[in-house]
């Protein structure tokens, strides 16, 4: 296990090069800005597929690019990731440094990481790792840091309503399912917009309001509640979930600016309702059993299909 | 999770004033995580990890119970039962490669499992199927591409093909992709990519550290030396296992040293290179035509990088005495492949190759251990084995009078129609899975369709070997595209807007060659 204070709050942003990594990456900084938080950038590599390059290990071209002097992409995403932070004020550009590297084996590379401390001892982390998929090797991170908030990128293929969802989950879908703390699947995330916060009534549903109602203002985000009623009939209750909803963020000193009352399928009126907003925050249903198995699970459907970022909290 | 702003009641630096704390009890099994520390694996069952295993390895299940189905239909007419059942293993196998619920590895053991338990075979017979010549070679050329991308001739190499092409991006463009066709030819494709890698990105880098700037020009000197290698592992028997495969069941299906008419079938390294070399020398420029007219590199010149380049070479200094004891043991490999592989076999001189580096001290055996992955061998043995079953089961057979009885309705069931039909197929399944694996599945039935359809078995294994190099479409389809993917400056879709029009211009290139130019060397 990594070493790491249990008081600090510790954001795990999956950095993959893309644009909408490098957005996660801000919108992490603005949040941990407000608790002192630490944050670590997280580059996985998927261990090498011997089959796929003929029986001759990719590891064997990747040290010879090494010993050209060339840097792996891995490495260059997370140095763009360090000086994005730097920009935002996050972290200053001469931090103390402290390397480390596990060897993986057959792997010339191995994980290696780097951590700069700050001062209040915040730590901003910068991790290359391999693993046997992305997805297990962001949950593994897990294990070690025990974070409070992973953000990861949506899955390029649920843009191209993809053929292979059927053959595979994808890697947020992944790490949504398993991870044990708030997953945060980023789509055109951006800073101090809004949050939506769903809620049915339920216990958990209100925990969820509370936390993220916290996140929100940490962002400087507004926030939004919404209760879907299944039928017009049921639309009374629903919008008494929300009213109760929204007395516990306005009893945390938070304005909520909207609420929202809708009338039908869940997940196509929340997808609706989110077009507005800039995070979808939905708690985990928690299906047990066979169930779990066979039916499309309502985060998984929004992950797919939302047009904006989705919070799945637990 | 437990809740962090639970436990500090909300407080920060930006504290929203008047949050309480919260008293929601942290979920029982964060505790327990917290406490024990247990690793991932055993942590996963409080994942809901039973449910979820099965989740994961579903095609491994699928996979079992299509095979399962297929044991329990009638026999078709004209197929055995063991037949059927080699058929069944067949499609189990080939599931499980394109969706690799499992290490592969742990498909050619299943292979062989299958083998004793399905069909009865005696252990020791399965054993011995598992060691041929390919097999050899398979192994053989993998320990050799690992001691030759060892020897760092790749900056040499580069300085070489610079010189020779100017500083011209489309000329260095068809350099690169000449030079590592032409080696790849004789040592693979893998070992080529994994050599020239740096080199292609080393040229992207020294023209411009913003990868922005240098998208096209990125995507066309990389996928140079992946097409380039890919085009050109046709060319020889050693330059991919598949060449070595399909010689090995040209051997066991139809040659028969008591009868000279079946000499023929023992196809030579020159012969082989006689039917292909022409068809990779065609492709060359078109390789680079294609590649420069789908992406336009921002720049026309790479003069800034040659000259960075070259001092960076200059800095090596001369040939040392390792380089040109390398240069001679690959000559003397190359050498025993064109003139003592008929005697011998190619796998006796890949291997002898491998130890001759190893006794020269130019590569570690940890080295060669580590750069090998042993679980592939092990893989192409069980497919060559199986495939082996499909001929002695009559399994090829049937399913080659199958296939030509669905030909026939669309006229392909002979001549070009047939050569056709027989590269789209394997053009097909060599995009789904390793060339070397289509060539091990798909070889005996296409052997067996040559003589259904009488037509020559040489041919036909021919456009089958050639069209398994096909596999453009995808990061995956070759090793070389594998390699060079690992580099980060492509996208999967680059290799999709060029591969089509890859599998295009080859399956054009191998046709024309196969009815114009075959008949008159006398095929």
């Amino acid at each position: 296990m990594e070493e790491h204070d249990e008081n600090r709050f510790r954001i795990l942003v999956c950095i993959d090069g893309s644009e909408e990594s490098y957005r996660s990456l801000r919108y992490a900084a603005k949040m941990g800005k407000g608790v002192e938080a630490d944050i670590v950038l997280l580059n996985v590599r998927q261990m090498d597929h011997g089959l796929r390059s003929g029986g001759l290990q990719v590891s064997v071209a990747r040290q010879n690019m090494l010993e050209w002097g060339l840097e792996l992409p891995g490495i260059q995403y997370l140095k763009k990731g360090a000086d994005i932070l730097v920009e935002v004020g996050y972290m200053a550009s001469d931090r103390r440094a402290e390397f480390s590297h596990v060897d993986v084996a057959g792997d010339p590379v191995g994980d290696n990481k780097i951590s700069y401390i700050g001062r209040n001892k915040r730590r901003v982390i910068l991790k290359l790792k391999v693993a046997a998929d992305i997805a297990s090797g962001i949950l593994e991170q897990w294990e070690i840091g025990h974070y409070d908030l992973i953000i990861l990128g949506a899955s390029k293929r649920w843009e191209r309503k993809k053929r292979r969802s059927f053959w595979d989950p994808e890697t947020a879908e992944k790490v949504a399912m398993h991870a044990p703390c708030p997953v945060m699947v980023a789509r055109q995330l951006l800073v101090g917009h809004s949050h939506l916060i769903y809620t049915d009534g339920s216990e958990i549903a209100k925990e969820v309001v509370r936390r993220d109602a916290q996140f929100a203002h940490l962002t400087e985000s507004f926030v939004a509640i919404v209760a879907v009623a299944p039928d017009v009939e049921s639309e009374p209750e629903a919008a008494k979930h929300a009213q109760e909803a929204r007395e516990i963020v306005e009893s945390m000193g938070i304005d909520v600016f909207d609420t929202i009352i809708r009338v039908g399928d869940p997940v196509e009126e929340l997808i609706e309702a989110g077009a507005d907003h800039s995070v979808i925050v939905i708690p985990d249903t928690e299906e047990k059993g066979l169930k779990s198995l066979f039916t499309r699970k309502m985060e998984t459907d929004l992950m797919r299909r939302a047009r904006c970022s989705v919070m799945v909290f637990r | 999770m437990a809740d962090w702003f639970s436990r500090h009641g909300g407080k920060g630096r930006h504290d929203p004033a008047g949050v309480e704390a919260g008293t929601a009890e942290r979920p029982k099994s964060a505790i327990a995580h917290r406490t024990l520390g247990f690793g991932f694996f055993r942590k996963a069952v409080r994942f809901r990890f039973r449910l979820y295993y099965f989740r994961e390895k579903r095609w491994f299940f699928y996979a079992l119970i299509v095979g399962a189905i297929m044991l329990q239909l009638p026999l078709p007419e004209g197929l055995s039962r063991e037949g059927m059942v080699v058929l069944a293993m067949t499609a189990v196998a080939t599931i499980l490669f394109v969706t690799e619920p499992i290490p592969l590895p742990t498909v050619a053991l299943l292979i062989v499992v299958g083998q004793v338990f399905l069909l009865g075979i005696d252990s020791s017979t399965v054993a011995k199927s598992l060691m041929t010549d390919s097999v050899l070679f398979i192994m053989g050329s993998l320990m050799l591409a690992v001691a030759v991308v060892k020897q760092k001739l790749d900056k040499r190499l580069a300085w070489l093909i610079v010189r020779m092409t100017g500083t011209r991006t489309w000329r260095v463009c068809l350099g690169i992709s000449a030079v590592s066709g032409f080696l790849a030819s004789f040592v693979g494709e893998h070992t080529v990519a994994a050599m020239m890698l740096p080199v292609g990105i080393t040229l992207v880098t020294l023209t411009s550290e913003d990868p922005k700037k240098v998208r096209n020009l990125a995507v066309v000197l990389l996928l140079s030396i992946s097409y380039g290698c890919s085009v050109a592992g046709i060319a020889t028997p050693s330059g991919g296992a598949r060449n070595a495969i399909m010689i090995g069941y040209w051997k066991e299906f139809f040659y028969d040293p008591t009868s000279p008419e079946t000499w023929k079938y023992l196809v030579s390294y020159l012969r082989w290179m006689a039917y292909a070399y022409p068809m990779f020398i065609l492709q060359l420029p078109l390789v680079t035509a294609i590649l420069l007219f789908s992406f336009k590199p921002e720049y026309r010149n790479l003069s800034r990088a040659v000259v960075k380049l070259r001092a960076q070479v200059e800095s090596e200094g001369p040939m040392k005495t390792g380089d040109w004891v390398a240069i001679f043991i690959f000559a003397l490999i190359l050498c025993g492949w064109v003139f003592a592989s008929g005697d011998v076999g190619m796998g006796t001189i890949a291997v002898f190759g491998a130890a001759a580096f190893l006794v020269a001290g130019l590569v570690r055996w940890e080295d060669v251990n580590s750069g090998v992955n042993w679980g592939v061998v092990l893989l192409y043995a069980a497919a060559i084995s199986l495939g082996l079953q499909m001929k002695n089961t009559g399994a090829a057979q049937w399913v080659a009078e199958s296939f030509l009885a669905l030909l026939e309705p669309l006229g392909a069931d002979s001549g070009y129609g047939l050569w056709a039909a027989v590269s789209v197929l394997t053009t097909t399944v060599t995009n789904t899975m390793s060339n070397g694996a289509a060539v091990a599945v798909l070889g005996p039935i296409v052997l067996k369709l040559a003589v259904v359809a009488e037509e020559s078995p040489i041919i036909l294994g021919f456009i089958t070997a050639v069209s398994s190099a096909f596999a453009y479409l995808t990061v995956i389809g070759t090793p070389a595209c594998t390699i060079v993917y690992a580099s980060g400056y492509l996208k999967t879709t680059d290799f999709l807007s060029v591969g089509w029009k890859m599998v295009l211009m080859s399956t054009i290139v191998m046709l024309l060659v196969a009815s114009v130019y075959w008949p008159m060397i006398g095929v």
